[in-house]
């Protein structure tokens, strides 16, 4: 006869499993709340005043002041543009370049994990540091690429000093960097679509594409568009490249909406302006992510 | 079988008492943030004062921290300060801390903002002084100044100019008005010509210096005829044109009335913009239009303009053969290259360059009573000699007519001859904001991306808007 086990010691009402679960997760929390939380209600507050960090004083309460300029202001509107044009060329541009790469490596069995690794490289690099390199190849003077368009006999072209070409140049750089990512999450895809699909099409005779345009991008899709949806939010809030690249240049021609809000914030320190500015464009991602969500659960719904 | 029934939950609050503690949370923790405030206010009236006799410095060791941008005048300063310095304060280490050109600005006035610094004497340029006054970052030397400087040891432009505030006028220095700096490192721009291209002689008229430079390209292919600053940050394309509106008879604004639309784009303006957008540009290099003081620098050190301006203090490098490919000597260079004052045209006017020394009012007291020290130690003369031997640009008379400072460099008479010919921009709290209008749309302008007149009708109106601004309700910066 097996002896009873003696039960197990009850806990103090202390610790109690709901108590434990808060124990833990409150430092966590209260982190979350002193970093995201308060600097966001923070930031909120300040974008109804006019205040500035270096001015000092007492805040002076402008209500709607600062969203109403910046939605009426022209400038706003020139960055807008900029970044719409910036965000639709190179995540497009990713996109169809990230989708192809990843289905021909797809379709090789040997050598694909060192193709990938190999094609990952720019994604690991810090933006300050690809456009630094990018800045030295693309200069008009002494740059690798003026220097290789000279050698096929096509005359210097000021990449970085043209409105034309900055924008391009900007967009160029940003595809180089970040086409892989695009590329991983399509060839994650790509190898999870069932082989049994491809063999039952070859079997009825169906021709590449068609197998493709009802097999393969049917089945990737949903999760391509996940790819660019994190793509756009990324492309959206652009800096870095800008300042390394362009600083905006020539003009004001490749300034984005985030390089704009750097300078309300820290050229004339106008705190509360560049707080609503910062509002805004926060609302306008939430606004187009939900959007696209949406889009995203209809199509798994279909 | 039937778990043992938990425990209830008596120290748990319920849902609407947790709510409750999270937003009382929340409420002190922005009320904790907004606690500075009153502080906050003294930073509003004015700048706080600095004792008017040094008060007794520390034998503990201590180190005196400066903030500058990378340039080679930094490293200069410190190598200077920790040798000669040291002489008298063997306790005290002095380390000038550099930011790259671009974040200057930002680096010194966020600290301000945060009303904490991590430096104790703040190089600041001559237009960032209303900034920093209005803000009270700044200690008021006045009094301080009176009592341990020599002040008619300088020019008084040049005293002003780094250290009054509300600005001087051009040329002058009101003797009535505060003063919150001091002279660290004079500077104006040199024109470096080829001497070997266009001869020993350099042109003496902004016209002349253009058909030279037209002559020269055309002359050497390969060599552009003009390198200058085109950039749209920091303040170069601005300078540019600033000097060139200024060498045509144009003005930046009116300071009194505070009227810039209809002053900087008046026909003396257009000119001027004229000038530089059509005239000097197609001289420069193709792709030159992000150029600034190294690009620049590059340029005339590998032989490829014919006529090039630049900060006096930059220019040292130029002779220096490691860097160059126009002679393996110093000597040979200099056979070479010129320096010589600017051309004047309607006018002789020069851009005034160079910083001052300002005492952060954050820093601790022990450390401001070392900057104070420091600061009347460096104004004497045989140090401001010292300096100009070791490579700095300094701003007393003396010490710019002395042997020391003329044999240092073969630009340093160039300096010397500038003096009386300088013209600052505006010193106003909001000269970040009109540098950056200034900046794009001249820059805009030089590369096409908007027409001369377009530029400089938008910026006059940008920057009245600016000036104006005060009286706006919300969307200030915009």
């Amino acid at each position: 006869m097996a002896s009873a086990t003696p039960p197990a010691q009850g806990r103090s009402p202390r610790l109690s499993d709901r108590g434990l679960a808060v124990a833990f997760i409150s430092p966590a929390l209260l982190l979350l709340l002193a970093m995201s939380v308060f600097p966001l209600l923070w930031a909120l507050y300040l974008s109804f005043t006019d205040y500035s960090a270096t001015r000092g004083g007492p805040a002076r309460w402008v209500g709607f002041g600062n969203y109403t300029a910046i939605l009426a202001s022209a400038q706003v509107h020139q960055r807008a543009l900029t970044t719409l044009l910036y965000v639709v060329g190179a995540v497009g541009l990713q996109t169809v370049l990230g989708f192809s790469i990843a289905y021909l490596i797809s379709r090789r069995t040997r050598g694909r994990g060192l193709l990938t690794t190999v094609f990952l490289v720019p994604m690991m690099l810090s933006p300050v540091v690809v456009g630094l390199f990018w800045r030295f190849m693309l200069d008009a003077q002494f740059g690798v690429v003026n220097s290789m368009l000279g050698s096929l006999g096509i005359g210097p072209v000021e990449w970085l000093t043209r409105q034309r070409t900055a924008l391009v140049s900007l967009i160029v750089v940003d595809t180089w960097q970040w086409t892989p990512f695009i590329m991983l999450i399509a060839l994650a895809g790509l190898t999870a679509v069932p082989k049994y699909l491809y063999e039952a099409a070859s079997i009825d005779r169906a021709s590449e594409w068609f197998r493709f345009r009802t097999i393969t991008l049917p089945l990737v899709w949903p999760l391509l568009l996940i790819a660019v949806l994190f793509r756009a939010i990324e492309a959206f809030r652009l800096f870095d490249l800008v300042y390394i690249l362009t600083n905006g240049g020539p003009g004001v021609s490749t300034e984005t909406l985030s390089f704009h809000v750097y300078k309300v914030a820290f050229l004339g320190f106008n705190t509360g302006t560049a707080s609503a500015y910062g509002i805004l464009m926060v609302l306008v991602v939430i606004v187009l992510t939900q959007l696209y969500l949406r889009y995203l659960n209809k199509l798994k719904e279909d | 079988m039937r778990h043992p029934k938990r425990k209830g939950r008596p120290f748990l609050p319920g849902r609407k008492v947790r709510l409750a503690t999270a937003a009382m949370l929340l409420a002190a923790t922005t009320l904790a943030a907004c606690g500075d405030d009153g502080k906050d206010d003294g930073g509003k009236a004015s700048a706080p004062k600095a004792p008017a006799t040094i008060p007794e410095l520390t034998k503990d060791p201590l180190t005196l921290s400066f903030i500058w941008f990378e340039w080679p005048p930094a490293q200069a300063l410190e190598d200077f300060a920790n040798a000669e310095y040291k002489k008298e304060r063997p306790n005290v280490t002095v380390k000038v801390n550099t930011v790259p050109n671009a974040n200057w600005h930002d680096a010194m006035f966020t600290q301000f903002a945060a009303r904490k610094t991590d430096f104790d004497i703040a190089i600041l340029d001559s237009q960032h002084i209303g900034e920093a006054v209005t803000n009270g970052n700044i200690l008021d030397i006045t009094d301080f100044v009176k009592g341990n400087i020599d002040v008619n040891a300088y020019n008084p432009y040049l005293l002003a100019a780094y250290g009054q505030f509300p600005q001087a006028e051009t040329g002058k220095r009101d003797e009535n008005a505060s003063l919150y700096g001091l002279p660290l490192l004079g500077d104006t721009w040199t024109m470096i010509y080829r001497k070997d291209l266009i001869g020993d002689k350099p042109p003496q008229t902004w016209d002349e210096m253009i058909s030279v430079a037209d002559k020269c390209q055309k002359d050497n292919p390969g060599v552009s005829g003009l390198a200058f600053h085109q950039a749209n940050g920091s303040d170069a394309a601005a300078v540019t044109y600033n000097t060139v509106n200024g060498v045509y008879g144009g003005n930046l604004w009116d300071s009194k009335t505070r009227k810039i639309d209809g002053v900087l784009n008046d026909a003396a303006g257009q000119e001027a913009m004229d000038v530089l957008v059509n005239k000097m540009k197609p001289l420069t290099a193709t792709g030159s239009g992000n150029w600034f003081i190294d690009e620049v620098n590059a340029a005339v050190a590998q032989g490829k303009a014919c006529i090039a301006f630049n900060w006096i203090a930059a220019s040292g490098g130029l002779l220096d053969p490691k860097q160059s490919t126009l002679g393996t000597t110093r000597e040979q260079i200099l056979g070479k290259l010129g320096f010589a004052t600017l051309p004047s045209q309607k006018t002789n006017l020069v851009p005034l360059g160079g910083m001052g020394m300002h005492v952060s009012a954050y820093s601790a007291a022990a450390n401001q009573a070392e900057a104070l020290n420091f600061m009347k130690w460096f104004e004497q003369a045989d140090i401001q000699k010292k300096w100009a031997a070791a490579g700095g640009v300094p701003s007393r008379t003396d010490a710019i007519e002395s042997p020391e400072f003329l044999n240092a460099g073969p630009f340093n008479k160039v300096y010397a001859d500038s003096v009386s010919r300088m013209r600052d921009m505006w010193n106003v709290p909001e000269y970040a904001r009109l540098v950056d209008i200034e900046n794009t749309n001249v820059n805009a302008a030089l590369n096409g991306a908007k027409s001369p007149k377009e530029a400089l009708d938008d910026i006059a109106k940008e920057q009245q808007g600016v000036l104006d601004s005060s009286s706006r309700k919300g969307g200030d910066g915009l």
